[in-house]
């Protein structure tokens, strides 16, 4: 009753098992740690992320220490994807960083327990800025608290110099007094004019006490580039939103508590006090920020051949299979650069010396970091086919320029040694009109000389068709004389069998006759009439047999030739069918005369030795 | 007697027909090649096409064709018509060459074949089929005999083994040939500037650049997008546009 059962059961529990692992294990564990900003003002919150994907149990760093940071953990955060029927997991880990002084400072890798193994995060490097940037940033943190708003837009960024092309992060924060029931209409948007902002992306939400008063804070995230060198204006940062605010009554209004400096705060209407005592209106308001000085300085002139634009701070990986390759297979190089910068302008690194070999434009593939592709990793994929012998790939060079170091930096491929087998890439013998023996070493020492086609054909030639033979119909009618001839020979095959069938029935009837008739012979109860006639037919089905004839057509003669008889026998056979005739139509011998056992013995010695 | 007047007068009219276009199809290629040699490339290349769109086609007219395209500097549909002439006749050597001087011009990628694939080359799908069907009918016909025999022939079976083994390795070798990445599926791609892409759409990250005249073996197609295994075992997706099936 149970038995079908058992199977249902055994599918489905490997099915979630199945499915278990996809969670566990859809990819191998990998851990990335980010920044926030690399650049930062003393007393300038920083955020950095931890990120642990395709883990299951993970334990993070208990406390990192670095001296002159102070860091805290925040918070955790977990995020379960689904993509083509696999799970894949992953946690975050979030610390704030609070610069405590001036300086440049490491964030060394920290160690991540992932089960039973663990996995290490990149090293970090943070810049911190003494005063400049903090006066601002202070001005800019004391806003919200001195207006006593409802709602507040702050625009932080890290860096008030940078390049031309530079990215720089950018933050942007919106307040909302919760009470106020706030709702976003419009933007952020950041004004301004020469520079291009990425698109802005929501990082946060949390809630915030400023100045004794909390906050709903909204946290974007974008990054800015400039597009030419001079001073600018960021911002302001524009938005708008509709919040609660209750209506204005003619009476005075008593002060609310949260109204410290009298400053006209909607919260001190009596609605929040008892807001069942009279409704409140929804009013569409438009929120600000303070604009930021921004200055970009040119790029140096010095920049080398490879330079693409590329500005930040990059590492290069460069691998390539297959190693052991014939003159002019193909060879996939793939260079990986990563780090953090304007990854839209990092092309694919140049060949430095391509001599004898064929290079193919390379195909590229971005995986950000972060929300705002600032930090991650590019993958190009180069193919290279070499013309000749090679030892080596050729170095790829890849160069960026530095705004931290401020100068370019060159990084160059290791020599990755391949072996490439057989000579020069052949030229065809019918389009050169040298010699083969000289044509071949000049094309190994010399890029070949461009090579013209051949003639046109003047003779249209036969006609023929790309429909492959055995799809055309012609195909399949052949096939029905192979079959026919096949169809014929069984035919007569089966013909032939029944033929041999009808033959043998035959033969096996007449022995069996004869059988029969030689039984009764030795019978002594029969007449002479009957004893001759049976006798006479033995002989005659036994020559039937001998000479495959009916044995109505057998006569005593031929009988006789038939076994070869001597004259004797051959005198008593002639005898024996006189005598059966006699019997059979003279009438004579008729009633119940029997006999003699000497005719009976003479008869049947005859007949037992009639043998071809 | 009337009817049989009629049937020879028609098949006079059926071979008068043929003989006439035939005479005519050549005195338009003829022409085509007058203007590839008067150096009229373009006006060439519209004569060859409308001999290609019209039939009958042959390798020659493709090789002729291809050279007239390599001489317009479009070494994309160059080696699309050079594959098409070596795909209607394997040993055309002049198609060969000339093949092996426009691949080289435009660095254009080829497909890598299979080991079975390259062993199987030495004959063509017609010849297989041929080989397939001859050896089948031996085997059958040795099958009947020894069925219907007396007693069972050595050499009967031994050959009705091996016409059999013959004709499933024919078999096979069409489906190899047809199958593989220069079988049926194969396209040559046309277009400038090709990215093969992971998905379909231009914004996609991109898997390969594809120049003219590279080889691609078409999987599935969606919409205007094609799904193609790539040179370097490579898979992405191509506007269909940009590529053209080398045969028709």
């Amino acid at each position: 009753m149970y038995g079908p059962r058992i199977p249902i059961a055994v599918l489905l529990g490997a099915l979630i098992a199945l499915t278990g692992n996809d969670v566990a294990f859809a990819d191998s564990p990998n851990v990335t740690a980010v920044l926030s900003n690399s650049e930062a003002v003393v007393g300038e919150m920083v955020q950095l992320q931890i990120k642990v994907s395709g883990a299951g149990d993970t334990k993070p760093p208990e406390n990192i220490s670095v001296d002159g940071l102070e860091i805290h953990a925040t918070g955790t955060s977990r995020q379960y994807e689904m993509r083509n029927f696999t799970t894949n997991s992953s946690v975050t880990y979030n610390y704030t960083i609070l610069p405590l002084q001036a300086g440049r400072f490491i964030i060394p890798p920290q160690t991540i327990r992932v089960g039973n193994s663990s996995l290490r995060t990149p090293e970090l490097r943070l810049n911190v800025a003494d005063s400049p940037g903090r006066s601002t940033r202070s001005n800019q943190s004391a806003q919200p608290a001195n207006a006593a708003k409802l709602v507040f837009a702050e625009l932080i960024v890290p860096k008030k110099t940078a390049y031309v092309g530079e990215i720089v992060p950018v933050q942007i924060r919106l307040g909302f007094d919760p009470r106020a029931h706030p709702k976003l209409l419009e933007g952020p948007e950041i004004s301004g004019q020469g520079f291009t902002a990425q698109k802005l992306q929501q990082s946060g939400e949390n809630l915030e006490t400023i100045n004794g008063r909390s906050y709903d804070v909204v946290t974007f995230k974008t990054a800015i580039a400039a597009a030419r060198a001079g001073k600018f204006e960021i911002g302001p940062v524009k938005a708008k939103a509709q919040v609660l605010a209750a209506r204005r009554p003619n009476t005075p209004r008593s002060r609310s508590p949260f109204d410290l400096f009298n400053l006209d705060d909607p919260f001190s209407d009596p609605f929040f006090s008892d807001p069942f005592s009279q409704f409140g209106e929804r009013r569409e308001i438009e929120i600000n920020s303070e604009p930021v000085a921004f200055e970009v300085k040119p790029l140096p002139q010095n920049a080398p051949p490879s330079f693409s634009g590329a500005i930040g701070n990059f590492t290069m990986t460069t691998e390539a299979k297959p190693k052991s390759v014939q003159v002019g297979d193909p060879i996939t190089v793939t260079s990986t650069i990563s780090g953090r910068g304007n990854f839209d302008r990092v092309n694919a690194p140049a060949v430095e010396d391509d001599r004898g070999w064929h290079k193919y434009p390379a195909s590229s593939k971005f995986k950000n970091d972060d929300e705002v592709g600032i930090s991650g990793t590019k993958t190009f994929e180069m193919v290279l086919s070499p013309n000749e012998k090679k030892q080596n790939i050729p170095l790829l060079a890849f160069s960026y320029f530095d705004p931290a170091k401020e100068q370019y930096v060159t990084l160059r491929s290791d020599p990755i040694a391949i072996e490439v087998q057989g000579g020069a890439v052949p030229v065809p013998a019918s389009v050169t009109s040298q010699p083969a023996a000289s044509a071949m070493p000049a094309a190994a020492a010399t890029p070949a000389a461009k090579q013209d086609i051949l003639y046109q054909l003047t003779e249209r030639g036969r006609v023929q068709s790309f429909t492959p033979l055995y799809v055309r119909p012609i195909f399949w009618m052949a096939q029905l004389i192979p079959l026919l001839v096949l169809l014929g020979f069984a035919g007569w095959k089966i013909r032939q069998v029944r033929i041999d069938n009808r033959e043998a029935r035959r033969i096996a009837a007449l022995q069996h006759e004869a059988a029969e008739l030689m039984r009764k012979l030795r019978r002594d109860d029969v007449s002479p009439r009957e004893y001759y006639a049976e006798a006479s037919r033995v002989v005659r089905v036994k020559a039937a047999l001998a000479r495959n004839v009916d044995p109505n057509a057998v006569d005593a003669e031929t009988a006789a030739d038939t076994f070869g008889l001597n004259a004797d026998s051959r005198e008593r056979l002639r005898r024996l069918f006189e005598q059966s005739d006699e019997f059979q139509y003279s009438g004579a011998h008729n009633g119940s005369e029997r006999i003699s056992s000497e005719n009976r013995r003479d008869v049947l010695e005859l007949v037992e030795h009639l043998h071809v | 007697m009337k009817a049989g007047k009629l049937l020879v007068d028609l098949c006079g009219a059926v071979t008068c027909t043929f003989v006439a276009a035939s005479a005519f199809a050549q005195t338009d290629f003829d022409k085509a090649n007058q203007e590839y040699a008067e150096g009229h490339f373009k006006e060439a290349i519209a004569g060859y096409e409308t001999l290609v769109r019209s039939g009958p086609l042959s390798a020659n007219l493709f090789y002729d064709l291809g050279n007239a395209y390599f001489r317009a500097s479009d070494f994309g549909r160059a080696i699309l018509n050079y594959e098409r002439a070596l795909a209607l006749e394997r040993q055309h050597p002049e198609a060969a060459a000339n093949l092996q001087i426009a691949r080289d011009e435009a660095r254009a990628l080829e497909m890598q074949q299979s080991w079975p694939e390259r062993y199987l080359q030495f004959a063509s799908v017609n010849q297989y089929s041929t080989t397939a069907a001859v050896a089948f009918w031996a085997g059958a016909l040795c099958i009947v005999a020894l069925i219907f025999a007396s007693r069972r022939s050595v050499r009967l079976i031994a050959l009705s083994i091996l016409s059999l083994s013959v004709f499933a390795l024919a078999i096979f070798a069409i489906y190899e040939i047809d199958h593989g990445s220069k079988g049926r599926a194969l396209a040559v791609v046309t277009g400038s500037d090709v990215q093969a892409r992971l998905a379909t759409a231009d914004t996609a990250n991109s898997v390969l650049a594809l120049p003219p005249g590279s080889e691609i073996k078409i999987l599935n197609t969606r919409g205007n997008w094609v799904y193609a295994a790539l040179p370097n075992n490579l898979r992405g997706w191509i506007p269909a546009t940009s590529a053209e099936l080398v045969r028709l």
